[in-house]
């Protein structure tokens, strides 16, 4: 009988231990997280969607990436050296990276993907327009000619957002314009891509071939090490299930969860809220090419001196803690940080924007602006603006749109006035979309023309800071954009994860504790 | 009956050649463009343009269209552009998720709607009939994502007693078990259809209370229960299955709340998801086919009208 007891103990005990390591396994093989809806494809180079980068920044890697303080750090890349007054770049590749394929990536599989970004990457052009040629000079080393230097060029390919991600040779050489296939989402990440079902989730596993730099984890750079085996991005686009998903154990991560809740989720216990590092800043287009506002830069100094940013970023963003009324393009803390022409960046003074508008003979006619609903924060800046703008006798007319056809509107310049977007944070000012001149709002004047070239050839860091000091007393003179402020978004996850990422959304390093 | 199922058959093909044109003419009418939506924020005109002709959407309207239609009548709903999946494929995995979300709705709205309906009107004007077609109103009247947060809130997050969101397929692991993830969202989406149904149920077999053959039916002595069953109910059932059946095709399409609340893969998401980012060919495809089952369904209901009622003749 004893002994009967003995074994059904035992076997009790052997049986909830097994269900124990069991629930403790299955607990630390998949991550969860919940995104804000579904991502386009995955190729990441081709598009600049967030929910791709998060996702494809697991399965692909660029040469160099950013550290938390937003310093390109090597990755793929083992070192380089500049020739003939920066006008060669040399990379020498880290030796024995594998791709998800088994195959070793060596300075073809570079070469390939570095062309077909630079012929249809959606940042390509920034640093392949001036390319003369882009050549393997041995199996681990690529060597990129450019007509003239580019001081930005490491921070242009550090990032897999529309950026330089590395594919292998074939895949590359044979995508041409159209999005690669599902099969094709090889690349050496610390996670590969298993599946997509739509509308369910993108399912990536651990890569038991992956090789990572010798570099101390920081950011998005160094160490990158699979704890978790699998990892699922879910889309929940309803942000209240997110925030239910994770308060609940469904999910363990959930992604951009709004600024009315950020005070209550900061006290939950079941939560850990993770704000990001790196501001986004809402950006309000002035049309350069045609309407009312081309070249008519007192309209545009009226319009600026009427607003007061703050009142729009409290309505848009709630707590005090998620934005800041921040004149410079660049936050404090970057080396890009500049206090010129802020004075000018929320003056809230509608009387002088009264007397502004009627020196540029402003009459009352509707000025333009095109919005979406698909981002509140674009909306309720807009709104608080038009009100402010009519204290000062301007007369704007909202065209509220929906985000895919604002996307195609904001092309055809003869449709608006000012459209509403926002803008990540960037690591360069070369990345900055308002000094594209091909992008939606056309700004090329003269004075940034020269300032513009001046940035890109200059590779001298406090030449290129003095030029960007210019360009932003020029963007509060000329008036091309006006920033409305820092947002800071937030994240939240269980409180078992660690080794969450500052930069952002990025799963390699995290355990549970 | 035959004759009457190929004549029917013959309707709907018509219906749905027109609908293929109002789908494909309306899509293409509002603005927006999926390759805007697809390159991003940085796309240049020249990697539009060309990205476009890859997809042949610079091609003329009326070419596209028979272009389409040509490979729909050979069963091919075409590719996403999303997805990149074909067009068949992403809607079964919808279908799944939508078929059982929807006939779990329809138990919950029977097991409910039904029989308070019948009490209700079987207690015709006593304080049990005015509470329950108060809280029928009640019901109706609460919004379904209002009634899907306080679900999740209270059985999810509170007491954690189904999941919060998300559906993983019962073909999957878990098998039948994964029907838990619909409890609530069937619940929510079913609060103000069973309300409905209740106050249809009531007032049918109200009105076919005051018949003649009732009353007759009482003066020869029969049960009341037995009234109620075999002459109020079963006469007052057509009306009711009328509305199950637009009901049921409705909530198709009525999901799309219910979905989005419960993050469910389901077909209403998808249609809206695809709108947002202006995936022609899912859009396409989904309206089609939710054209084909409103067509099926109703079909189905005006066929079971005579078995319910052999006094009904089809023509």
């Amino acid at each position: 009988m004893r002994y009967g007891l003995s074994v059904v103990t035992r076997g009790a005990a052997g049986i909830a231990i097994a269900l124990f390591l069991n629930a403790q396994a299955s607990a630390a093989t998949l991550l969860r997280e919940a995104t804000i809806g579904e991502p386009p494809p995955l190729d990441v180079m081709l598009t600049t969607a967030d929910v791709a980068s998060v996702i494809g920044r697991h399965i692909f890697e660029t040469l160099y990436a950013l550290d938390s303080t937003y310093t390109p750090r090597p990755m793929l890349a083992e070192s380089e050296r500049e020739a003939d007054g920066g006008k060669t770049i040399v990379i020498k590749l880290r030796e024995g990276v594998s791709f998800h394929n088994g195959k070793e990536m060596t300075a073809k599989d570079v070469v390939a993907s570095t062309k077909r970004w630079g012929d249809f990457g959606a940042r390509g052009k920034l640093l392949m327009a001036a390319a003369t040629s882009v050549e393997a000079t041995g199996k681990y080393e690529v060597t990129l000619k450019l007509s003239a230097p580019n001081g930005a060029w490491k921070n242009l390919i550090a990032d897999v957002n529309g950026g330089l991600a590395i594919y292998p040779e074939d895949i590359a050489a044979n995508a041409g314009n159209k999005p690669i296939e599902q099969k094709d989402y090889i690349g050496t990440g610390p996670y590969k891509f298993v599946e997509w079902r739509p509308n369910r989730y993108v399912e990536v596993e651990k890569f038991d071939g992956y090789k990572p730099v010798k570099d101390k984890a920081d950011g998005f750079a160094g160490a990158r090490a699979a704890v978790f085996d699998k990892i699922r991005f879910i889309p929940v686009p309803d942000v209240g299930t997110r925030v239910s998903g994770v308060q609940a154990g469904d999910y363990d991560y959930a992604e951009m969860i709004s600024g009315d809740l950020y005070e209550s989720l900061s006290k939950d216990p079941s939560v850990q809220v993770q704000r990001t590092n790196a501001p986004i800043f809402g950006l309000f287009f002035m049309n350069s090419k045609q309407g009312i506002l081309k070249d008519n830069y007192k309209l545009r100094r009226a319009i600026q001196t009427a607003l007061d940013k703050s009142q729009a970023l409290r309505v848009a963003f709630g707590p005090k803690d998620l934005w800041n009324a921040e004149g410079s393009i660049f936050p404090k803390g970057t080396p890009w940080y500049s206090t010129e022409g802020v004075s000018n960046y929320s003056p809230r003074d509608p009387k002088k924007a009264k007397e502004l508008a009627k020196e540029a003979d402003y009459s009352g006619t509707p000025i333009r602006l095109l919005v979406s609903t698909n981002y509140q924060a674009h909306y309720d800046e807009a709104a608080v603006f038009t009100r402010q703008l009519a204290d000062a006798g301007i007369n704007v007319q909202m065209m509220v749109v929906d985000w895919a056809t604002l996307l195609k509107m904001r092309g055809q310049p003869e449709q608006w006035d000012i459209f509403v977007t926002h803008h990540s944070f960037s690591p360069d000012p070369l990345l900055l979309t308002f000094l594209n001149a091909s992008y939606p709002g056309w700004w090329d004047s003269p004075e940034i023309g020269a300032l513009r070239a001046d940035l890109i050839k200059s590779t001298d860091p406090a030449a290129r800071k003095s030029t960007w000091d210019k360009i932003q007393a020029l963007v509060y003179d000329q008036v091309p954009v006006m920033k409305v402020g820092d947002a800071y978004t937030y994240d939240i996850a269980s409180p078992k994860l660690k080794g969450l990422n500052p930069n952002g959304p990025a799963f390699w390093n995290v355990s549970t504790k | 009956m035959w004759s009457y199922v190929l004549k029917r058959a013959g309707t709907t093909a018509v219906t749905l050649l027109a609908a293929s044109v109002i789908i494909f003419a309306f899509i293409h009418v509002v603005p927006g463009d999926p390759i805007y939506v697809l390159l991003g924020d940085t796309a240049t005109p020249d990697q539009i343009d060309a990205l476009r002709h890859q997809f042949g959407l610079d091609r003329p309207i009326i070419v596209q269209y028979l272009t389409w239609v040509g490979h729909v009548l050979e069963g091919d709903l075409g590719r996403s552009i999303f997805f990149q999946a074909p067009v068949l494929s992403v809607i079964a995995d919808g279908a799944e998720t939508s078929a059982l979300l929807a006939t779990m709705t329809m138990i919950w709205v029977t097991i409910i709607g039904v029989p308070i309906g019948m009490i209700a009107a079987v207690r015709h004007g006593t304080w049990l009939d005015q509470g329950l077609s108060g809280g029928a109103m009640l019901m109706a009247s609460i919004p379904t994502f209002w009634v899907g947060l306080y679900l999740i809130l209270i059985f999810a997050a509170w007491l954690g007693w189904f999941p919060s969101s998300g559906y993983p397929s019962i073909f999957e692991g878990g098998g039948a078990a994964n029907l838990r993830y619909l409890v609530l969202p069937s619940l929510a989406l079913a609060a103000p259809n069973a309300a409905l149904i209740l106050r249809l149920t009531r007032a049918s077999m109200l009105d076919v209370a005051r018949e003649d053959y009732v009353r007759t039916a009482r003066a020869k002595g029969i049960r009341p229960w037995q009234v109620v069953r075999r002459h109020i109910l079963r006469n007052a059932l057509l009306a009711v299955v009328s509305a199950f059946g637009f009901t049921f095709a409705a909530l198709l399409s009525e999901a799309v709340v219910t979905e989005t609340v419960f993050a469910l893969p389901g077909i209403g998401r998808l249609v809206v998801q695809s709108i947002l980012r202006r995936d022609y060919p899912v859009i396409q495809g989904v309206i089609l086919v939710i054209v084909v089952v409103y067509l099926l369904v109703n079909l189905i209901v005006d066929l079971s009208y005579r078995l319910l009622d052999p006094r009904v003749e089809l023509q």
